[in-house]
């Protein structure tokens, strides 16, 4: 690896200060340096992708012919419940977990090896100053990762999509809003953010690795169960009505009820509000993940080389 | 980190059992030195866990005590109180659910650094020309590890089981239910050991920690779904215990045939 040093003379027609190295040598460096990782997350996400699109249109032809059934339902409504939504389920679980999964084997690994092995050394004295190096690094690594996990949860998203119908469920429910929109990429970037970060901060990868995976639950436990609830997207009503009837992909989410003297209050968000809440998280997700990049420069700014 | 060589004449502190014993109960060092890590975390999640499910075991069967005490079943009091223990089968749930994840965790963190990380960072010319040989660090460092993991596990999973009784009952399972019959009897132990031979093989293989991580992950899942797909279902038997001794009889063997291709892969690895 290397990045071009500086020649004793200025080149012809160079400024009188000294020109410093150009961003985009940092793009080269980063492919040397993580073209494995890359490659491999690239890999896995292009064959699980391979494997939604196969099963995703099994499952929406079988949809399709459940739903226009007419006689003798029984039998076909068994075997999807058994095959089809067994799998969806699967792999719906799987999904909540892969933003911690991609988080813990891209975000450490990006400097805690160079500071495990001591390579840092080396890397952080070259040209390009310590600084832009790590900058560059964080966001080009960061960009790739989460474009490429938005592109998989929209492939997952219609995968899913049948199964909303078949079992009531409503794409404001926890699993299933993890993993659409623009939230699960969202994810997948503080994941990377939190492992580059401790990274840093500890300094040994598996240790890191380890640290990230409890960071995020954490984070995704305190989302789920606190902060979702206070969204500045939920309405207050007395209407009974609209919680009546079975669960379909368009009921609304209750997050609680009480009562004043005789009447009944519900706090509930509709299904039309899920795009807001989709970027209100989005945008503290991101905030976050700006905030321990920033944190992440600080702390290799400041450690002794 | 360092395994004493033998000496020229055998020490007086040897004892009565020989140098070969210190040699052993010098790998126990070794081990705790290279591995301090597992060997705190695990420890302090088993603790953790014990403590979480003493707590919520006694909570879970008093709740549901008062349940099944509860008379006529269909009264509005009584029908408060079944929703009610709706929480404790939240609790519960979780409990199982860290449960299953222990085992994955350990294929990825416990199982690739016992010999990858030798590999990886070039350490294992050092460590493999000690006294020991690496043929015996290796097996000592696997059964040390691999042993506080099972026993370990098997505590916990008869814990998790008296935890879990009640909802057998209100969740309608039974005990050869998916994802309840591999947190019982000797099967939950015989799962975590795997997963940690799964680990360590391939780590010896892969040569690399972290690609050895994702992979022993990958492997370990296909393993689960294959085991609750189609293995299960071809089960020469049918009822509890003889379905945990089959399915713990070939998760020891193939844990048997792990740790001699992890013993024969170190053996032939150019130094």
């Amino acid at each position: 690896m290397s990045v071009l040093a500086l020649p004793a003379q200025p080149v012809q027609g160079a400024a009188p200060a000294l020109r410093p190295v150009p961003w985009q040598r940092m793009i080269w460096v980063t492919w040397r340096q993580h073209r494995g990782m890359l490659t491999s997350v690239t890999a896995v996400l292009a064959a699980v992708s391979l494997f939604l699109l196969i099963a995703g249109l099994k499952v929406h032809h079988d949809y399709t012919a459940l739903v226009n059934c007419r006689t003798a339902c029984g039998a076909m409504n068994q075997s999807f419940n058994n095959i089809d939504w067994t799998m969806g389920n699967t792999i719906l679980i799987l999904m909540n977990l892969a933003p911690a999964l991609l988080g813990i084997f891209t975000g450490p690994a990006v400097l805690a090896r160079e500071l495990e092995t001591g390579t840092f050394r080396y890397a952080w004295t070259q040209g390009i100053g310590r600084l832009r190096w790590t900058i560059a690094k964080l966001v080009l690594l960061a960009a790739v990762i989460t474009v490429l996990a938005w592109a998989f949860s929209q492939l997952f998203a219609w995968f899913f999509d049948p199964f909303l119908g078949f079992e009531g469920m409503n794409v404001l429910a926890k699993t299933v809003f993890d993993t659409r929109g623009v939230d699960f990429a969202a994810w997948t970037l503080v994941a990377f953010a939190i492992g580059a970060f401790l990274g840093m901060l500890i300094r040994r990868i598996i240790p890191a690795m380890a640290a990230t995976l409890g960071v995020y639950l954490a984070l995704d436990l305190l989302a789920w169960l606190v902060l979702r609830q206070d969204y500045p997207v939920a309405i207050d009503t007395t209407n009974a009505s609209l919680f009546s009837g079975p669960n379909t992909p368009d009921s609304p989410w209750i997050l609680k009820t009480w009562t004043v003297g005789n009447t009944d209050w519900w706090r509930y968000i509709p299904v039309s509000r899920f795009w807001p809440m989709q970027f209100i998280e989005a945008s503290w997700l991101l905030i976050l993940a700006v905030a321990l990049g920033a944190a992440t420069v600080w702390l290799v700014r400041r450690r002794a080389a | 980190m360092t395994v004493r060589t033998m000496p020229a004449q055998p020490s007086r502190a040897a004892g009565p059992a020989g140098p070969e014993t210190e040699l052993w109960r010098g790998m126990l060092w070794v081990t705790w030195r290279q591995h301090r890590g597992v060997l705190i975390s695990v420890p302090a999640a088993f603790i953790v866990a014990v403590t979480v499910m003493l707590a919520a075991g006694l909570k879970i069967r008093h709740d549901y005590a008062t349940l099944t005490a509860c008379h006529p079943a269909t009264s509005p009091g009584c029908l408060q109180l079944s929703n009610g223990f709706h929480t404790d089968w939240h609790l519960g749930n979780a409990i199982r659910v860290a449960l299953l994840a222990a085992p994955v965790l350990l294929a990825m963190f416990a199982g690739p650094p016992v010999v990858a990380r030798e590999l990886e960072n070039r350490t294992f010319r050092y460590a493999w020309t000690q006294g020991i040989g690496r043929v015996r660090w290796t097996v000592a460092k696997l059964t040390y590890l691999g042993s506080a993991m099972t026993i370990a596990a098997l505590i916990i999973s008869q814990l998790f089981t008296w935890l879990f009784v009640p909802f057998l009952t209100t969740e309608d399972l039974t005990v050869l239910s998916p994802a309840v019959f591999e947190t019982r009897g000797v099967v939950y132990a015989a799962w975590t050991l795997t997963a940690f031979c799964l680990g360590a093989f391939l780590g010896a293989l892969i040569r690399r920690v972290l690609p050895a991580m994702a992979a022993s992950l990958g492997a370990f899942l296909f393993l689960v779904a294959l085991t609750w797909l189609y293995l299960r279902d071809h089960y020469p038997v049918r009822t509890y215990w003889p379905m945990q001794a089959v399915e713990a009889g070939w998760l020891l063997a193939g844990c048997a045939l792990l740790v001699a291709g992890t013993l024969w892969l170190v053996r032939r690895h150019a130094a």
